[in-house]
């Protein structure tokens, strides 16, 4: 399972919206709220496209950044505003049900066939209707034709790095090899410095701005400008969000005098109040803090496509305040905060991430999105930060039946009992969240980049598995996928691959029967990988080159003190004490070191396959040699705590780290070794063709860090050793290594079962390892696991004094434990 | 001579545990889930479900022959090399249970995962009857302890009481299993004496008296599944110090290694799940209310 944890239950729950059931107290208004949306249909909204667009054909010429906020303020003006009945909070940037935007700057080139086979794709199909498409090929497109990101991107990349990334015959096909992520989103996962907004409003943000605009010396042309044409877009971006924000304002006053029922009327009228006043002003409530972080999180959505991902930051710090005097007050209670909290929730549940690419889709299929709501870890000096709003984060996750917002608790070495034990609690209670964030390895990997102290501990978590310093951070370019199990085959296949013929790929290292010893081999795999990493990098600078010509954000920009500082667009490719780290993931780890342990074992130490033979029988997919290949899979494989595969594991981390480290000073911003998949290391398998650790051509790739498909069969600990074990920790250019952990729901039952959990728990933040969430294993798997044994051979049932692997088992007991198991879920 | 080393363990004592699972018991329950772990010798298993049908053994290993669409045979009193086995079978369908380790080879696998013991985890012993080889049991734990990592067995009850004594010493834990006090129906079910089980017992509380005791229990349809033989247990352990007390579940896993193993399948066909999870729970529940601990 990649990234969101999505249990396939889960996914089906709540894309069918079958039988979900709210059991908070105030559970009568969010089960109505669910209801209203559960059976709608993703549908695509062309409102924002439609204005920016129409506002952009006005102001050709003009700087960037100032069109971008015209585009804004044209959109607060003219989009339909709503206010959802039995809602708390208001501010949807699309039509009501869930929704879908279209961000034309972006990949409008795929706009046309997109409207054509949104209703009918594969992978997270979009209801769009007649008017929608019609404005989509007719209006929108035309446009937008030659103007897009994706379309400068490939003009600006050299044509061997085209050549890799697209089909030169058409490139608007993605070659899977070394896959650009560019032009799917405008931003990486981003985190904005909401507590700014908040507690300054943008009324004080806007007159900043004007007071700066009128010292500018009109005579220095940088003034004139960059400077100005910058603050003027803070000045108008602020009158958008609050113009926006009144709109909403008055819609609740109308529909307070048409109300009956006398406590809506109540809260309508309340609404209406605080729209008037957040994000303008400071907030002054809890609610009101809520409200003005909601504005800021939808605008933004309108603002740009930060791909799946707006995280919210730290939520249980910069809103605690709040919190803590409304509590002391009595303006509210835990109930009641709660209450709010949901109500963010399901308006989140409605926004759907959309990829209008083919590339896009496939990365992130399920209609993924995950916003980021950060918990616990240390404040600014270093301190623990846990407080009770932490503690109601938490129960507020056990009790809310959607997997929104996606919470994310940071963990260190003197986080609190209770705080492990609570989060501990959660993970088995919900199914597996929150997702666990290192402190331990994350500080200091930060400090490495020349963060301050307190910068670093004030983190936040944003997207899957990646962190960001709010106001110190400054790289947005979405960063590129690098195919390892095509790195195998191209090493076997002197630069190709099966899927492209007599094609040259990338570069011809030998044929792999000439190679005497396991070292010629591993030489000319390494030299395969060190291309990829070349073209890969060549891609991201020209990304990082190019972005700034085609993207601005004057909201971020806005709420981000290194812009303001600098009169600079967050896009800028260099902003001045910014901290710029980009990445760049490995796809397929696991399969690729399972397939050199397998090489290095049976073609150079035991002899028992030819290299010649080897490949014939991958040229065949394994028809045919099926005892080869199972041969092949008992070889040893990373995730087992193995020192045989692990070190090969450890060696194409270093290729890469290495690599990253020697030119990042080049690029002028680091690139660092990661390992988070989302979905993409599906697409990325099926260009692949066989593998020697077994796996089949076409079939997905193994999964982050995590071990091959049915290779570990140690067990968690193991898996968690092997990847202490593989990681290059003298380097700095490393992030995060995604890491799924299974569990049998029978092995965290009770109070021994929680506690052993927690010890868990520590010992990953001992051995200092990024990430780590777990899946309580749920009917789904067990089925799965009965159908396809293949990938599930690791998968061990546990009771006490007995273990056996669950494949090995017959059907009747299989169906009889996939029973039992449900009875103890 | 064991055929298992687990990590990972969380129902064998306390905390996060590694156990190695020794080969060899003296008893012969009726309903053991552990079938291959019955006997001091390697034993040769084939799995049906892993099984590609290639060929491989029937040409290569003698005293393996085809038995047509029902797969193989194996003369199992043809004594069989296991590098030859494991030359002569891809999948591993057909493989030993057991093997020799060293208890340097034991320790240095715990030791790997020590990071996850915390301050109650560490290896335990299980079996098989750990103490049926009582020098090499020993030796593991005195090895156990040397590298500071906390110890706990599994045992039956029936074995010398020198080993057990030497043992106590150098446990951190114990969990002993006690299946009835039917003296009868304990001979006949499961070939062990009443007597030796519980004097084993009472002289181990005696002279280990703060070490933690776990008591365990597998409640077995038609043998021990009724509250006066529960509640005889219980008494039992009344009047001890330090003894808790825990019910396990039977459950019908092991067909597929009783097949492996060529011996028949002992389950009942006729066994109604659902009256026995009533039971079941109705026992746990009167544990819970009247045991120690």
């Amino acid at each position: 399972m990649p990234i969101l944890h999505l249990s396939p239950q889960e996914e089906k729950l709540i894309q069918s919206g079958g039988g979900i059931a709210f059991s908070s107290k105030s559970h009568s208004r969010l089960q109505k709220i669910y209801d209203s949306f559960k059976d709608s249909k993703p549908a695509v909204d062309v409102q924002r496209a439609i204005y920016f667009t129409e506002s952009f054909k006005t102001t050709h010429g003009q700087p960037l950044i100032l069109r971008w906020a015209k585009a804004l303020y044209r959109i607060a003006e003219s989009i339909d505003v709503f206010i959802d009945e039995h809602q708390l909070l208001v501010g949807r940037a699309g039509c009501q049900g869930k929704y879908g935007l279209i961000y034309p700057e972006l990949d409008g080139c795929f706009l046309e066939s997109f409207a054509k086979q949104a209703q009918t794709r594969l992978e997270s199909p979009f209801y769009i209707s007649n008017e929608s498409a019609e404005a989509l090929i007719e209006e929108i497109a035309p446009y937008w034709r030659g103007k897009t990101f994706y379309e400068g991107l490939v003009a600006s990349l050299p044509e061997d790095v085209l050549k890799i990334t697209f089909d030169p015959a058409d490139v608007f096909t993605s070659r899977y090899i070394v896959n650009e992520t560019a032009s799917m989103r405008s931003a990486l996962q981003w985190v904005h410095d909401y507590k700014k907004g908040i507690e300054r409003g943008f009324e004080a943000i806007k007159q900043d701005a004007l007071e700066e605009l009128r010292e500018l010396d009109e005579f220095d042309p940088k003034d004139a400008l960059e400077k100005a044409p910058f603050l003027e877009a803070v000045a108008l971006l602020s009158d958008a969000i609050i113009l926006w924000a009144d709109r909403h304002s008055k819609l609740a006053y109308e529909k307070s005098e048409a109300e009956s029922d006398p406590s809506r009327r109540a809260e309508l009228r309340k609404i209406g109040e605080i729209c008037a006043r957040v994000p303008r002003y400071p907030a002054r409530s809890f609610h009101e803090a809520l409200q003005s972080q909601w504005f800021m999180q939808m605008f933004s959505r309108l603002e740009q496509k930060t791909g799946a991902t707006i995280s919210n930051g730290r939520m249980d710090q910069y809103l605690y305040p709040y919190f803590k005097s409304d509590l002391e007050t009595g303006a509210i209670d835990a109930e009641g905060a709660k209450e709010l909290l949901q109500c963010m929730w399901l308006g989140m549940a409605q926004y759907i991430d959309l990829y209008v690419s083919p590339a896009g889709v496939r990365f992130n299929e399920g209609y993924a999105h995950w916003e980021a709501v950060t918990i616990g870890g240390v404040d600014r000096e270093g301190n623990d930060a846990v407080n009770e709003l932490t503690y109601l984060f938490l129960e507020d996750k056990r009790e809310f039946p959607l997997n929104y917002p996606d919470l994310a608790a940071r963990i260190h070495s003197r986080s609190p009992e209770r705080y492990l034990y609570e989060v501990a609690e959660t993970i088995r209670e919900g199914s597996g969240f929150p997702k666990l964030i290192n402190d331990e390895e994350v500080v200091p990997i930060l400090l490495s980049k020349g963060a301050s102290f307190p910068d670093a501990y004030d983190y936040a978590v944003s997207g899957c598995t990646e962190v960001r310093m709010p106001n110190r951070d400054t790289y947005t370019s979405p960063c590129p996928y690098i195919n390892m199990g095509a790195a195998v085959e191209l090493a076997l296949n002197n630069g190709r691959m099966k899927k492209y013929g007599d094609e040259l790929i990338s570069l011809e290292t030998g044929e792999a029967e000439s190679f005497k010893s396991w070292d010629e081999f591993f030489a000319a795999f390494a030299a395969q990988e060190k291309y990829l990493l070349r073209q890969a990098f060549r891609q991201q600078y020209a990304v990082h080159q190019l972005r700034e010509k085609y993207f601005a954000s004057p909201l971020g920009s806005a709420l981000h003190e290194l812009c303001i500082r600098s009169h600079k667009d967050l896009h800028s490719a260099h902003i001045a004490d910014g901290i710029d780290i980009g990445y760049f993931d490995l796809i397929g780890f696991g399969s690729a070191a399972d397939s050199l342990a397998a090489i290095k074992k049976n073609v150079f130490e035991r002899g028992i396959v030819s290299m010649g033979e080897l490949k014939e029988a991958l040229s065949n997919d394994f028809r045919g040699y099926e005892a080869l290949r199972q041969r092949l899979i008992s070889s040893p494989s990373y995730g087992n705590n193995d020192p045989y595969a692990d070190s090969i594991a450890k060696e194409i981390d270093f290729i890469a780290a290495s690599y990253a480290s020697k030119y990042a000073k080049s690029l002028g911003f680091d690139m660092d070794l990661r390992y988070v998949p989302v979905t993409s290391h599906i697409p990325l398998g099926k260009v692949v063709g066989a593998l020697p650790n077994g796996r089949k051509s076409g079939v997905f790739l193994s999964d982050g860090a995590s071990a091959s498909h049915g290779a570990d069969a140690n067990g968690p600990t193991s898996i968690l050793l092997s990847n202490s074990r593989t990681k290059n920790t003298a380097y700095k250019n490393r992030a995060s290594r995604l890491l799924n952990i299974k569990l049998n729901p029978s092995s965290v039952k009770g109070y021994d079962g929680l506690r052993k959990l927690v010890s868990f728990i520590k010992s990953w933040r001992d051995l200092k390892l990024w990430h780590l969430q777990f899946n309580i294993i749920n009917q789904e798997t067990l089925e799965k696991a009965r159908k396809d044994p293949e990938s599930y051979r690791g998968l061990l049932v546990r009771v006490a004094g007995y273990s056996a692997y669950f494949v090995d088992l017959t059907p009747d007991l299989q169906a009889d434990i996939i029973m039992r198991t449900q009875h103890q879920m | 001579m064991i055929f298992s080393i687990q990590r990972y363990c969380l129902h064998d004592g306390p905390g996060i545990r590694t156990t190695v699972f020794l080969k060899g018991c003296p008893l012969r329950c009726a309903w053991c889930s552990n079938p291959e772990s019955q006997n001091f010798w390697p034993e040769l298993a084939w799995s049906e479900a892993g099984c590609i049908k290639c060929g491989a053994c029937l040409r290569e290993l003698p005293g393996v022959s085809a038995l047509g669409e029902r797969g193989i045979q194996i003369i199992r009193e043809t004594p069989a090399d296991p590098d030859a086995v494991r030359e002569a079978c891809p999948s591993g369908a057909l493989h030993f249970f057991g093997e020799r380790k060293t208890v340097q080879e034991i320790l240095d696998a715990a030791e790997a995962d020590s990071i996850f013991y915390g301050s109650d985890g560490g290896l335990t012993l299980s079996g098989g009857e750990p103490f049926a080889q009582p020098e090499f049991a020993l030796a593991l734990l005195r090895e156990a302890k040397a590298r500071r990592i906390h110890t706990a067995a599994e045992t039956c009850g029936f074995v010398s009481w020198d080993a057990l004594y030497e043992a106590g010493r150098l446990l951190d834990f114990l969990i002993y299993d006690i299946k009835s006090l039917n003296e009868a129906l304990l001979k006949s079910q499961t070939g062990g004496l009443l007597e030796v089980s519980l004097e084993n017992f009472k002289r181990f509380k005696k002279a280990f008296k703060p070490l933690p005791v776990l008591v365990r229990t597998p409640v077995i349809p038609g043998f021990n599944d009724s509250l006066l033989e529960i509640e005889k247990i219980v008494e039992f352990l009344a009047p001890f110090e330090g003894v808790s007390y825990e019910l396990l579940k039977y459950h019908r896993f092991a067909g597929a290694k009783y097949k492996a193993l060529g011996r028949p399948v002992p389950y009942p066909e006729n066994f109604d799940e659902e009256a026995y999870g009533y039971r079941f729970d109705r026992l746990e529940d009167f544990v819970k209310k009247a045991a120690p601990l």
